[in-house]
């Protein structure tokens, strides 16, 4: 197979002046090859201060070395005219700016779409804000969770006993990000079509809002509202469970007609003796017509929950997935690192980082096989000040 | 063009994917490229239907193939042909199908497309330029390829569920495919990259994309940490590391039904302030300890209870309005109904309607981004299970009509 060096998207450059909101867009298109050059304010981006720091100190975030993996950095005061000047002469250069300011926040400075259009039409301008650009909540203050809950995924998760949860992690954040990159990459392309850029408006509660599954359906269609049931699949008005204990942690097992009989011969051929009718659990489907009752379900959990509780995940895992049954380890991240699948596709990288030396990174999170991906440490605080600066003065871009 | 066609940008104009991929994620991906002009074919089969077909929910009582409103969700904007791959001229029917696409998509068990001839290797033979992306659990390759699973549980392999539940209890994860809206953009943004190459330089691929790679890219610094400290992330609640007050509580009823909360999350100390004063805490104010992020985080029950008893006397709007009024994060935590009347996705005209002749007229997602110059416009409504099957046969493939009345006979189209 013929393989270029070249990375798939490596003829384009990116400006980065978001938030955490939007590190994972432009994190991503580094890899896929984009000069990435993340904008920051005099000091340093605040999510360099960010933990888990590596070492004691607070200067070795390994979140900026994951969120920002493979950009250069350049930093400019967006308060001075002269590093907005700066900024302008960079967006002509550039292909995609990402911004995650307040709407109107960057145009009061001079700096917003209207503002760069005329000197850059060739500029993806990628704004990515909680609400949107425009509507009766686009002022809104908001956070991660603000934006997990704004749009509904906190209402399916959670004990039913307790609050709504959101992920410990920074999911809202995060997919937003995923959402923003297809969005340049789709306005990439009509670039191709109409020869300009444009402005791309990407909204965190809309993007969450496109995780409910199917339980916004079931409210318009039939009136209902799903609500959270703990480790279990809330369908509709009857929940389904996938979360069991086991002997070292936990395991994810929902009873699909397709994995029962496998259960059955799972179940015997480690001794178990399972009790329930293999045959007739085939034929229960988790939603619709023809549902088992509560009592006959929990018996059927529990002999699972006797089987599980004496054995560990990943072993459940293993042997549970070679007799055909869908079951999966909660994993921790530990068990991540240590995954032997992720092990044998390479998926773990070595990179020296200027300031934190050798690190294992998560490397490419697609394997394609023409155009490689790019797998670099994260940028010092203003590493490539010089070359930008001094470059973007003199380059005359041609465009695409 | 169809009668539901109306006028818009099409992004993807002469773009066009053939589409074996089934569930949630592929076609997911391949519906955002439809949204844009691509023209997408599911390639589908009745013998072996996507899950989704028999999902819901659906309109009472119908129980054919094309009643699914979760189907439809994903499926917009696309045309449908009925192949049976399991018969010995589907494939052959498939490879003149796929000579005439830019890209493949799929997302069967790793070994299937190769047994039915049209793994890569085979599919460049066809197209040499042809982009194809493969969209499994854990990959092509590796020792758990083959290992099956779903959204729902792919997410507790991926690292998802094991950090989203109560510190005291087991984890719950999300409830819903969650890894689904991850892979999906991964796929999109791993196909626009290759067209794009492919544009400037005539070489198309192949993608392996392993959902479970895909999905812990939304993990944070999780995975290296974990990688290099060997410390590993809990499940918090709702709380946070860095900020408190941080959490979601409870409100006083608002006669909309169901219980209801609100999340609070102060993410700085003029928030903090500002929350103190509205809630007429003078001890707040003046406690040393309070007035940065790290006394409040070693605060937090002490602090979170104060705030339930606020909030249990006000209902969810009213919350909102007094905090958001001084610029203090807050938001209902909302449920189902709360998304679908939601004011700012009903500003950004967000539940795009549909009308179905077998499910009538609902509304579903649209992008989650709005674009300046080239809005798409309203997709064609979801296909029945082989709508295009002689627009495919005939215009794509080349049969002729007699030839494709013999696979109709044969039960190829079936």
């Amino acid at each position: 197979m013929s393989q270029t060096t070249q990375a798939a998207l490596s003829p384009y450059r990116a400006l980065d002046l978001t938030s955490e909101i939007g590190s994972l867009s432009t994190m991503l298109l580094a890899g896929l090859g984009v000069d990435v050059i993340r904008v920051e304010p005099p000091g340093g981006h605040p999510s360099r201060k960010r933990g888990p720091m590596l070492r004691e100190d607070q200067d070795s975030s390994l979140y900026w070395a994951q969120m920002n993996a493979g950009k250069r950095s350049v930093t400019l005061d967006l308060a001075d005219e002269a590093d907005r000047e700066r900024l302008r002469t960079l967006s002509e250069t550039a292909d995609f700016l990402f911004e995650s300011d307040a709407p109107g926040a960057m145009a009061a400075r001079g700096i917003g779409h209207r503002d760069l259009r005329e000197r850059a039409p060739q500029l993806i301008y990628v704004s990515i804000t909680p609400f949107g650009q425009t509507g009766p909540k686009s002022m809104w203050a908001a956070s991660d969770l603000i934006g997990h809950v704004s749009g509904g995924l906190s209402s399916l998760v959670g004990d039913p006993d307790r609050a709504p949860l959101r992920p410990s992690v920074e999911q809202a954040y995060n997919i937003t990000a995923l959402n923003a990159g297809s969005a340049a990459l789709i306005a990439l392309h009509a670039r191709h079509l109409t020869g300009r850029g444009q402005h791309v408006d990407v909204s965190m509660q809309a993007a969450m809002a496109n995780t409910l599954g199917n339980a916004r359906l079931y409210y318009e269609m039939d009136g209902i509202v799903t609500e959270r049931a703990g480790g279990a699949r809330a369908f509709a008005d009857r929940a389904t469970r996938i979360i069991y204990s086991c002997a070292d942690g936990y395991v994810a097992f929902v009873r699909i007609p397709a994995s029962m009989k496998a259960l059955h011969r799972w179940m015997t051929a480690e001794g178990a003796h399972p009790r329930f009718d293999a045959e007739k659990w085939a034929g229960i489907s988790i939603a619709g017509n023809n549902l088992p009752s509560d009592d006959e379900v929990a018996e059927l959990e529990s002999e699972i929950e006797e089987f599980f509780a004496a054995r560990g995940a990943q072993s459940l895992y293993e042997s549970g997935q070679h007799h055909g049954v869908m079951i999966c380890p909660v994993n921790t991240m530990q068990d991540i690192v240590d995954s032997p699948q992720l092990a044998a596709r390479g998926f773990f990288d070595k990179v020296v980082d200027p300031e934190l030396g050798s690190l294992t990174v998560p490397g490419a999170p697609l394997k394609m096989s023409a155009t490689p991906w790019r797998t670099r440490p994260a940028p010092t605080l203003t590493q490539h000040q010089n070359e930008i600066l001094t470059a973007a003065a003199t380059d005359i871009r041609d465009g695409d | 063009m169809t009668s539901n066609d109306v006028p818009g940008a099409h992004v993807f104009d002469g773009v066009r994917i053939a589409d074996f991929a089934w569930v949630g994620v592929g076609p997911n991906a391949t519906m955002q490229m439809a949204f844009h002009g691509a023209e997408v074919i599911r390639v589908e089969s009745s013998h072996r239907p996507d899950t989704f077909r028999n999902g819901g929910p659906r309109p009472p009582g119908v129980n054919d193939l094309d009643a699914s409103a979760y189907f439809a969700k994903f499926n917009r904007g696309k045309r449908s042909v009925a192949i049976n791959l399991a018969h010995p001229r589907g494939a052959e029917v498939a490879k003149r199908l796929v000579a005439s696409a830019d890209v493949v998509t799929e997302s069967f068990a790793p070994g299937f497309m190769h047994r039915i001839g049209l793994s890569y290797e085979e599919v460049r033979k066809i197209k040499p330029d042809v982009i194809m992306c493969s969209m499994s659990m854990e990959g092509q390759t590796g020792p758990h390829a083959k290992f099956r699973g779903f959204g729902l549980t792919l997410q507790a392999t991926a690292g998802i569920t094991g950090v989203t539940g109560w510190p005291d209890r087991s984890p719950v994860g999300t409830g819903v495919a969650y890894t689904d809206w991850v892979a999906t953009h991964l796929g999109i943004i791993g196909i626009l990259s290759a067209l794009d190459h492919r544009r400037r330089t005539g070489e198309g691929q192949y993608i392996d994309l392993s959902q479970f790679e895909a999905s812990t890219l939304v993990l944070d610094a999780g995975v290296i940490d974990a990688a290099n400290t060997g410390r590993v992330a809990r499940p918090l609640g709702n709380r946070d590391l860095r900020h408190a007050p941080h959490g979601v509580y409870p409100c006083a009823d608002d006669h909309t039904g169901g219980d209801r909360w609100v999340a609070i999350a102060v993410t700085n100390d003029d928030q903090w302030r500002r929350l103190a004063l509205l809630l007429d805490r003078q001890d707040w104010l003046e406690s040393d300890e309070l007035c940065d992020a790290a006394g409040r985080l070693a605060a937090q029950d002490a602090l979170d209870a104060g705030i339930s008893r606020w909030t249990r006397t006000q209902t969810v709007g009213e919350v909102e309005q007094i905090l958001q009024a001084v610029g203090i994060p807050a938001h209902r935590a909302s449920n189902v109904r709360d998304a679908h009347e939601d004011p700012q996705l009903a500003h950004r005209n967000h539940w795009w309607t549909s009308d179905h002749p077998v499910i009538g007229e609902m509304s579903y997602e649209s992008p989650a981004w709005r674009l300046s110059d080239t809005p798409p416009p309203m997709p064609r409504r979801s296909p029945l299970l082989g709508e295009d099957s002689e627009y495919v046969y005939r215009k794509l493939c080349g049969y002729s009509e007699e030839e494709f009345q013999q696979l109709i006979v044969e039960g190829v189209v079936e």
